[in-house]
């Protein structure tokens, strides 16, 4: 638990002290800004513009930057060599990893909790004032984020190009948008290859479409029971690609 | 040992498609299939936003090019001459293809069509209703401005008038149809009545974007009903 | 007591590139022991084997074949790496952090208690010249400043066997001789250590003994009576037993 933590420690502080995790505060500030003044031209639905689209660019912020901080996460360190100094202490590699991930994870959650209480406080002014329904929003949007760091993370370690890995991540989070779609095509598709390809794909990659409280609140919102089962599959498929990013891993040589 | 980290994804994996079940069964999102976006100079941004999971905010945004086709102001749909608001029916139900929630770009549109001095098309307002109904049946204020539509084909102004003035406070009101309500009680010189819906438009936080008119209007309807009516020669 | 045996130990890198495997040997049937308490030497040429054989005792890469042990305990695991310290050829620290955070994460890592951390990591610094700069980014360190904090997290758990990779390249001639009164040092409290170099004047002047590699074989292995009070025996030997490999041919100014 000590080298979790000391290596979670530094991974929260080395992020923090970045340029671009300001940059990247920065710019959701910008966003929220310009939140606020489209939100204007919204008429009598301001203050669901203001939601949306406030929720829509924190969540962009810290796609982009889990995306981006964990394919480098470990690929940096093994290019600086750092890694040689930490693997060569008492540290299991999955715990290694686990600190690392946990780090990035808390630091794009910080960047998510200071910008949403900045939204909440604007929301408020505009006559808006749901916390609770607001935190499960946020809550889900946390479970996107965990998941597609840590499908990053897993993707940095098996394709080893920064690039190619932040290719596939933004394909699977369109691929995960649209899980309903799919089984939509299965039910329509005559093939029974197809079908069974498509219905393996929806399962497969992370069900975003069925996760995204924030986009469909406006309908029935969902209650307590499925948030529990929300955060049990966010957490579920959050550590069955850390389960498989150690596999590769503990085979690695440096 | 060296598979001990596969077995335990294959684990966790199972347990999320489990929960992954349990989340669908509580609970399932209503949208229509991207399919149904219809082709337009907006196809592809909405396609984009709703593939990367941006529906809310697509459906914003069509409610903000609705409201510029409104006022007269979007290019990439101008209508014919003599054919005022053509679109408009065909841009609130973008707006629903991509959030049936959005229950306020129908209401809008069909408040226009119906009700607006000078446009007054109800049958293109009841299809556009009956089209919202369909994608949401659960939401009332579709019958209740189906039934003030037929009211209103009847003649039955008085009815009509109550109708929708019964649903004046709902949330899924728009501001324009509330501005739509009180004029026409001033038309038919019912001064007092609409002074009382637009004090009701300037209390609500929600009708900020007509608390301007609101106040002129109090102010006109103020004079109006100082001044001793007017005696028949 | 060996602090660290070497079994027929083989490395083999596998490159493979459009289809094309490549195999080179990095280690070729390495047997070696190294006593407890005393100070050996590995020399040779680039490429000869010197960092592919620490390497295999950190942890680093994995033996093809053979059998890798430090203080008693295979090479793999975990848990011996606290009683070992490692400072690779250039110091491979994490540059965000300051030169007190780097130690504290060292020392944290290494097991030290909570307790102790602050204390060990301000004595370290003190002793390795940094105490004045243990607050500065390690950006802000000069290469000179860099290595003695690679020293330094070498150091700051108290290991029994430490190992340096090349540790007096590119340093100033003060510097080396600092490195050379740290080894002299650390055999005087009885510690294990183990050392890569070209540098034959310095092999000469610190080592009980000293391993020549060349081509990923140990060709010699030398005791210090064989050089000691002989004008070059062991620049002699080295010559006469090291065969390049790298494809480079002699200079030549005729």
């Amino acid at each position: 638990m000590q080298t979790i933590s000391a290596v979670f420690a530094y991974t929260f502080k080395e992020h923090l002290r970045h340029k671009a995790w300001l940059s990247a505060a920065l710019f959701g500030l910008v966003l929220l800004g310009g939140a606020i003044i489209v939100s204007a031209l919204g008429a009598d639905e301001r203050a669901r513009l203001l939601l949306d689209l406030g929720l829509a660019s924190i969540e962009l912020i810290a796609l982009v930057s889990v995306v981006f901080l964990t394919v480098h996460l470990i690929l940096a360190e093994i290019e600086s060599r750092a890694i040689y100094l930490i693997l060569t202490h008492p540290v299991r590699r999955s715990d290694y990893l686990l600190g690392r991930f946990l780090g990035t994870l808390a630091a794009v959650a910080l960047g998510m909790a200071a910008m949403a209480a900045l939204h909440l406080i604007l929301l408020s002014l505009y006559g808006w004032w749901e916390p609770l329904r607001y935190l499960a929003a946020l809550g889900c949007m946390l479970g996107k984020i965990s998941v597609m760091g840590a499908l990053s993370l897993l993707l940095s370690l098996a394709l080893t190009s920064e690039a190619a890995a932040m290719a596939f991540a933004v394909f699977l989070w369109m691929l995960g948008h649209f899980s309903a779609e799919m089984r939509f095509l299965a039910d329509r598709s005559g093939s029974s290859f197809m079908k069974t390809a498509l219905v393996a794909f929806s399962h497969a990659a992370p069900d975003f479409a069925h996760f995204n409280y924030r986009d469909f609140w406006h309908q029935a919102a969902p209650g307590g029971e499925w948030l529990m089962w929300a955060g049990v599959y966010a957490l579920a498929y959050t550590a069955a690609c850390l389960a498989l990013s150690f596999q590769l891993f503990e085979q690695k040589e440096f | 040992m060296r598979g001990r980290w596969l077995a335990l994804a294959s684990a966790l994996f199972a347990l999320a498609l489990i929960a992954g079940a349990r989340m669908r069964r509580l609970h399932e999102p209503r949208f229509p299939p991207l399919s149904e976006l219809k082709a337009g100079p907006f196809a592809f941004q909405d396609a984009m936003l709703a593939a990367a999971g941006y529906r809310a905010p697509a459906a914003d945004l069509a409610w903000i090019h609705l409201l510029q086709y409104a006022a007269g102001s979007l290019p990439e749909y101008a209508d014919h001459p003599g054919h005022p608001y053509e679109h408009l029916a065909t841009l609130s139900l973008r707006v629903t293809r991509l959030d049936p929630s959005f229950h306020r770009a129908v209401l809008f549109a069909a408040g226009i069509l119906g009700w607006f001095h000078g446009i007054e098309r109800p049958d293109e307002a009841a299809k556009l209703l009956h089209e919202g109904m369909r994608r949401t049946p659960e939401q009332p204020m579709y019958a209740i401005y189906l039934a003030a539509l037929a009211y209103k084909k009847e003649g039955d102004t008085d009815r009509m008038i109550a109708l929708l003035e019964s649903s004046f406070d709902r949330p899924e009101t728009p501001s324009t149809m509330k501005s739509i309500l009180a004029n026409l009680r001033q038309s038919r010189g019912e001064h007092r009545e609409a002074l009382v819906l637009w004090a009701r438009i300037l209390e609500s936080d929600r009708d900020r974007s007509e608390h301007a008119r609101a106040r002129l209007k109090i102010a006109e309807l103020r004079g109006l009903l100082a001044k001793p009516p007017a005696k028949k020669p | 007591m060996n602090a660290i045996r070497f079994q027929n130990v083989s490395k083999i890198y596998r490159r493979s590139h459009l289809g094309r495997v490549t195999e080179t040997a990095g280690l070729a049937g390495l047997d070696l022991d190294i006593v407890k308490g005393e100070v050996f030497g590995l020399l040779g040429l680039n490429g000869s084997g010197k960092t592919t054989a620490i390497k295999l005792l950190m942890g680093l890469h994995h033996p093809t074949k053979g059998e890798v042990e430090t203080l008693g305990r295979r090479a793999s695991d975990v848990e011996v790496l606290a009683r070992i310290g490692y400072a690779p050829e250039a110091a491979y620290l994490n540059k965000t952090l300051t030169g007190r955070e780097n130690l504290r994460l060292f020392a944290s890592l290494s097991g030290i208690p909570r307790a102790e951390i602050e204390e060990r990591t301000a004595d370290m610094l003190a002793k390795v010249g940094l105490g004045k700069a243990m607050d500065q980014r390690l950006s802000e360190y000069s290469k000179g400043m860099l290595q003695r904090a690679s020293l330094g997290q070498a150091l700051v758990h108290d290991p029994e066997l430490v190992i340096l990779d090349e540790p007096v390249t590119g340093l100033d001639p003060l510097a080396i001789k600092e490195v050379r009164a740290l080894i002299l040092w650390l055999r005087g409290k009885g510690r294990t250590v183990l050392f890569s170099s070209h540098d034959i004047s310095e092999v000469e002047r610190v080592c009980d003994r000293i391993g020549i590699l060349s081509g990923g074989r140990l060709v010699k292995v030398m005791a210090q009576d064989e050089w000691r009070g002989k004008a070059d025996a062991l620049e002699t030997a080295f010559t006469a037993a090291v065969v390049r490999t790298d494809g480079v041919g002699p200079i030549r100014m005729e």
